[in-house]
């Protein structure tokens, strides 16, 4: 479904002048309907190797397929839910949950009725009409949520969703999400930095380290489905995780993280 | 960070229905005192004039007109009473004829060039200097490139109003899209967004703030360079030629006439146009600066 074979990414800091290593012969492969999270420290990665194969950016070397095809373009196929929530803030709720399907070429009572539904999946039917603006930041996820689930994408790609969020809010859309994915059956690719996180969600977590370390753990996550966040699993799985995380470098150099997302604060005052 | 942590997810509008009666007390008072305000701001204003009138007067012992001669001149006019030849109605109607045609030809340019300005840096760079240099003229400089271009005509005037409103405008549509976060942009491109779309459904809508900002701008450039352009170009109507031939004919009661609809329909505009098109955009998507 989703295959890195070897994939490099430099980026050029126009402000330093210095060329950034951001990956480095990473190689990773998502299988079909698969739940995978990419688990690592700030800074190692994780948001430019899901910006590659969302298509906002090309890799400097090695190969990226998404569903057997080079990723060229961002496209509907892939729909990315962002840390920060890119609403249109000149658009209500509805008008943003509408605003891929235009593109799409559908008719007007279609696209209503496809709105309507992903607008109430997400549970915002009473909101329907507000603007981003007078929305939480839970309410404004589950925007981006339903207006990237709207597209029926083969793939959801989401880059700490949840990692501006409250812990209440954090759990609540993290039980939402798992309910979306069972009842839709898409591939998700998930990036976090939180270990309990990765473990509560996914069928697999790969741990990536810096550049030029890439992908170091594979671990597949066997916990039966509904999970308990609380379990006795959970936390053996989580602890067993940080083990892994604890050899890597926690704090790394903001000027790693030049090439990533730029309206993003640096990794220092991340949350979390 | 947009979002508020520390609010919690369940699905409340901000304000709550309680608040609601002590909010519309708050919203009265609110109006009474703004209304208290808007009055004190045309009185004040009125009461200096009619001050230095009596004072001018009174020490140098020509006429200056008072607000009132002024009203009943202006009443005058507008009963039909001719000014330089032809009635108040076709006077003004000719001032604003050609500000809204300099102006909308402003707007269509400078909307279209700021858009691709900020869109492509190379463009930017490209017409960077043209454009600062434009901010630089005054208005009546271009009263001899205008002349030798269309000749002692209404398009002279058109011309000059278009080429002094357009600056502001392009330098700030430019800004707008640049600032449109391209988070925003790829978002539309991850939703199959072309780039007709992102055009007209992203960045200029993202950019509409600032680009409001530079209509402001732009207006009022073209507003004076209006009374100044009929001045010195004189094709026979409008205010600011017929302010001229009035002060020629020692007529100081519709000058004053004139200056006072310069100012009455520049105001309009700016009040009437501008302003609730910022509240009806900017301000209902939350993107409102203070004041």
């Amino acid at each position: 479904m989703i295959e890195l074979h070897d994939v490099s990414k430099i980026f050029y800091n126009e402000e330093t002048g210095h060329l950034v290593q951001a990956l480095q012969g990473v190689d990773l492969t998502v299988g079909e309907n698969e739940f995978v999270c990419l688990l690592g420290p700030s800074g190692c990665g994780k948001s430019t190797l899901l910006n590659l194969v969302a298509g906002f950016e090309r890799p400097t070397a090695g190969r990226l397929l998404f569903e057997g095809r080079p990723v060229r373009a961002a496209g509907p196929d892939r729909g990315v839910v962002f840390q920060d929530p890119t609403l249109f803030p000149w658009l209500t709720v509805a008008q943003n949950v509408d605003f891929g399907l235009r593109n799409l070429g559908l008719g007007a009572a279609e696209r209503r009725r496809i709105t309507d539904r992903f607008v109430s999946l997400v549970g915002l039917a009473d909101f329907a009409r507000s603007r981003p603006h007078q929305l939480s930041g839970g309410m404004k996820q589950r925007v981006q949520l339903a207006r990237v689930l709207a597209l029926n994408p083969r793939a959801l790609l989401m880059d700490e969703p949840f990692g501006a969020l409250d812990a209440q809010t954090r759990d609540r859309l993290q039980d939402q999400l798992l309910d979306i994915w069972e009842s839709h059956r898409t591939t998700v690719l998930f990036v976090t930095h939180n270990v309990e996180e990765a473990v509560y969600l996914a069928d697999r977590v790969a741990v990536l380290a810096p550049a030029p370390d890439g992908i170091i753990a594979d671990v597949p996550i066997s916990i039966p489905r509904p999970r308990d966040r609380y379990s006795e699993e959970i936390r053996e799985a989580t602890m067993a995780l940080i083990g892994v995380l604890a050899d890597l470098p926690c704090c790394v150099l903001p000027s790693r993280r030049a090439g990533e997302t730029p309206s993003r604060e640096p990794a220092t005052t991340k949350p979390g | 960070m947009s979002t508020s942590p520390g609010r919690a997810d369940s699905g409340r509008p901000p304000t709550s229905a309680a608040a609601a009666p002590v909010l519309r007390v708050a919203r009265r008072r609110l109006s009474l005192s703004g209304a208290l305000i808007a009055v004190a701001s045309i009185a004040v204003p009125l009461a200096i004039w009619w001050g230095v009138a009596a004072l001018v007067t009174h020490m140098r012992g020509v006429p200056f007109p008072t607000p009132l001669d002024t009203y009943h001149r202006l009443m005058a006019l507008l009963h039909g009473k001719l000014l330089v030849d032809f009635t108040i109605y076709r006077h003004l109607g000719d001032s604003l004829r050609r500000w809204a045609i300099g102006f909308s030809l402003a707007v269509g340019v400078g909307i279209v060039s700021g858009l691709l300005f900020g869109w492509s840096r190379l463009l930017e760079r490209l017409s960077r200097p043209i454009v600062t240099v434009l901010q630089l003229i005054p208005g009546l400089a271009w009263i001899p490139v205008a002349i030798l271009l269309f000749g002692i005509s209404e398009r002279t005037t058109i011309f000059m109003i278009s080429a002094t409103a357009l600056a502001p405008i392009i330098i700030n549509t430019t800004a707008g899209v640049k600032g449109v976060s391209e988070l925003l942009v790829r978002a539309a491109k991850m939703m199959g967004a072309d780039g007709r779309v992102l055009f007209l459904r992203v960045l200029l809508p993202g950019s509409l703030p600032h680009l409001l900002s530079g209509l402001r701008v732009g207006f009022a450039n073209g507003w004076r360079v209006l009374v100044a352009g009929e001045m010195v170009v004189g094709t026979g109507t409008g205010l600011g030629y017929s302010m001229l031939q009035a002060r020629w004919n020692l007529d100081y009661d519709s000058a004053f006439v004139c200056i006072a609809l310069i100012c009455l329909f520049g105001l309009l505009v700016e009040r009437g146009l501008l302003l609730p098109l910022e509240r009806r955009t900017v301000e209902r998507w939350g993107l409102a600066r203070a004041g």
